[in-house]
């Protein structure tokens, strides 16, 4: 039995698991070290290409603070916890408030630049390369958990603060992420949480063709992931953070694991074109699912103090904390699961 | 002048602007400025021969669909079309771009049009605009026809904004083929993709900047350039710096086509647009003639199936085409 406080940190918590899982956390959490380290880290990969050596580099400190290359939380829980800390805020303006110390996807940086032109959402959003990314799926979780209950609203909510980054299957993405929370937040079962997501993404859409294909995929966690992998992913292009694709992953394993992270994240982990972000996803909605007291406490425990290693400002924040505070205001401390 | 001497300007127009910015894609204007001062002259390529790109290419393969299927084209014609002719390229698609490569995955999955071109997620490519002139000079005098026709074969490759460039370029030209000002023309591009659109705010914003050639440059780019992305090949922006060019450039051939290059960006893709525009708007005899003698049939490079076909035959061929209906 899990409190509604419980699986809001519970999806604070997965995310900031699964944000961690995935390799390219300490690619994120490299940028807090001197930039000349990871300069020799580009270097290293020409020379293991000129040389045909098969020793790939990895992130590496050498004179530098180690702890940073520790498991630990990167871009995914920074933006989950400032949008958090925003959430009763204007959008646009919170947005707006920004500055250029941030670092954060494509969508996003682009949406300052629009915003900074006078374009105001949805077309800071629309006209914008990455539209169709999933920034606004990982900000969902706060919308989510904030709305217990009430999928339509945590969707609705989303969608206002997806505009103004996102549009088209990146918007849905966070709509589907949002809805998704906000019944497993409530007590909802993975199979009423991936329905609910599901319903958020519009027929006709990439990301609803995907999202059925991958829930259609045979097998558990672990062995779905090849079929996962094919279902969703084409290989023609980088940057595997189209919501399309990390959001029908998150659904799926939700569903084979039946709302098990600890088999859900590591499989997400697997997909490696896709580990920047859908095992941070799938940790969201499994951690919402089975609550904070259910997930391994040495993740929770590496995973609960913020890096600021893409919004400076939350170095050192307490994300458990910040879950907390959104609980509170929504008046998740309700009953346990009925 | 005749609807045939057109079609050839505007089809060696874009051919010419395509090799013309070949060197200079993805350069910036700064660093264009420093290597070739204005970049005028058609430089040969790797194998001694100044030859276009994709964009070219890409333009004789529309040709070709529109000497089949004429105005009753389908977007299962165009999507079969790519299954028989693309789909069995082996090794490399050389020069094909985000959207035309995405779209191969997405057939080969067995996906159809409109999912095509919304499975990957390229829809906003330029690769519609890129290769949409001969659908305005198909259309000739019509524009709200040759943007139809082009969105047609967008649905099998991109989705929204990709598919409001390809609508604004067959529009353009095809007004452009009447003989009409570069205002009436780039006017028509507008009017033919909706009032919100990515498109229409920074096709607006070219024009306005346009007026003045001061700065051209930093102001477009300012204006219409994402900084965040690395790659030039957003339909919004190319459109947008094209028909600048071609703006700025008077409707001359070979002063639409050199300023789209000196933008930098996708500076073949820019250039064969503003290039087709201005020689639909001047004919065959309004390409420099230096130019044209260096034009000759397509290689294949990007798409075997249209080796040997020289662009002046397939503009030919469109206006037969036109007269039968």
């Amino acid at each position: 039995m899990s409190s509604g406080d419980d699986r809001v940190r519970g999806a604070f918590a997965g995310l900031a698991i699964g944000d961690a899982a995935g390799w390219p956390a300490a690619r994120h959490r490299w940028a807090l070290l001197a930039p000349w380290t990871r300069r020799l880290g580009r270097e290293l990969d020409a020379f293991a290409e000129e040389h045909r050596v098969t020793a790939l580099p990895v992130p590496f400190a050498l004179n530098q603070p180690v702890a940073a290359l520790g498991i630990g939380p990167s871009d995914d829980a920074e933006w989950l916890a400032w949008t958090a800390r925003t959430l009763e805020e204007d959008r646009r303006a919170a947005f707006a408030a920004l500055d250029d110390t941030v670092r954060a996807r494509i969508s996003v940086r682009t949406a300052l630049d629009n915003l900074a032109r006078g374009l105001d959402p949805p077309a800071s959003g629309h006209d914008n390369p990455h539209y169709f990314d999933d920034a606004a799926a990982v900000r969902a979780v706060a919308f989510g958990a904030a709305s217990p209950g009430d999928p339509e609203a945590a969707a609705r909510r989303a969608r206002a603060d997806a505009e103004v980054t996102n549009a088209g299957d990146g918007v849905h993405g966070a709509a589907a992420m949002a809805s998704a929370v906000a019944v497993a937040v409530a007590g909802g079962s993975a199979v009423d949480a991936v329905d609910a997501g599901l319903a958020a993404l519009p027929c006709g859409t990439a990301i609803r063709q995907a999202a059925l294909d991958a829930l259609d995929a045979p097998g558990d966690a672990f062995a779905v992931v090849p079929a996962l992998d094919a279902a969703v992913q084409d290989h023609v292009y980088s940057y595997g953070v189209a919501a399309a694709q990390t959001v029908p992953v998150a659904l799926a394993l939700t569903n084979a694991s039946a709302g098990d992270l600890t088999r859900a994240v590591p499989a997400a982990a697997c997909l490696a074109s896709l580990a920047d972000s859908a095992p941070a996803l799938t940790g969201a909605l499994t951690g919402a699912l089975t609550g904070y007291s259910a997930l391994p406490e040495p993740w929770r425990a590496s995973t609960r103090v913020l890096a600021g290693c893409c919004l400076p400002d939350l170095a050192g924040a307490d994300l458990i904390a910040i879950a907390d505070g959104v609980a509170e205001r929504s008046g998740a401390r309700t009953e346990g699961k009925q | 002048m005749t609807i045939a001497d057109r079609a050839r300007g505007c089809l060696l127009g874009l051919a010419a602007g395509d090799a013309l910015g070949r060197p200079a894609e993805n350069l910036t204007p700064e660093e264009i400025t420093r290597r070739w001062g204005r970049l005028t002259e058609l430089e040969p390529g790797p194998d001694g021969v100044a030859a276009g790109t994709d964009d070219t290419e890409y333009a004789i393969f529309v040709g070709l669909l529109l000497e089949t299927y004429g105005s009753a084209l389908t977007s299962e014609d165009v999507a079969r079309t790519y299954r028989e002719q693309i789909l069995p390229i082996s090794g490399p698609m050389k020069g094909a771009g985000f959207s035309e490569l995405g779209t191969v995955e997405a057939l080969r999955r067995g996906l159809e049009p409109p999912l095509t071109g919304l499975w990957h997620r390229h829809g906003w490519s330029d690769g519609l605009a890129m290769r949409s002139a001969p659908y305005g000079v198909f259309a000739a005098g019509d524009p709200a026809e040759a943007a139809r026709l082009a969105a047609v074969d967008g649905a099998v490759s991109q989705n929204g904004e990709g598919v409001h460039g390809g609508r604004a370029v067959a529009a353009a030209v095809a007004v452009a083929m009447t003989g009409a000002e570069p205002d009436a023309v780039v006017a028509a591009g507008l009017a033919a993709v909706p009032a919100d659109s990515w498109t229409a705010r920074s096709v607006g914003a070219a024009i306005r900047i346009a007026a003045s050639r001061d700065d051209l440059a930093r102001r477009l780019h300012a204006a219409v350039v994402t900084r965040h992305y690395p790659w030039t090949d957003l339909a919004p922006e190319a459109v947008a710096l094209a028909f600048a060019a071609y703006l700025a450039g008077g409707g001359d051939v070979e002063e639409s086509a050199v300023t789209a290059v000196s933008l930098g960006r996708d500076a073949d893709t820019t250039a064969a647009i503003a290039g087709a525009l201005a020689g639909a708007g001047r004919g065959e005899g309004g390409i420099p003639a230096r130019w044209a003698r260096a034009i000759g049939p397509a290689r294949g490079a990007c798409l075997p199936t249209v080796a040997g076909r020289d662009v002046r035959e397939v503009a030919d061929a469109l206006v037969r085409r036109r007269m039968s209906g």
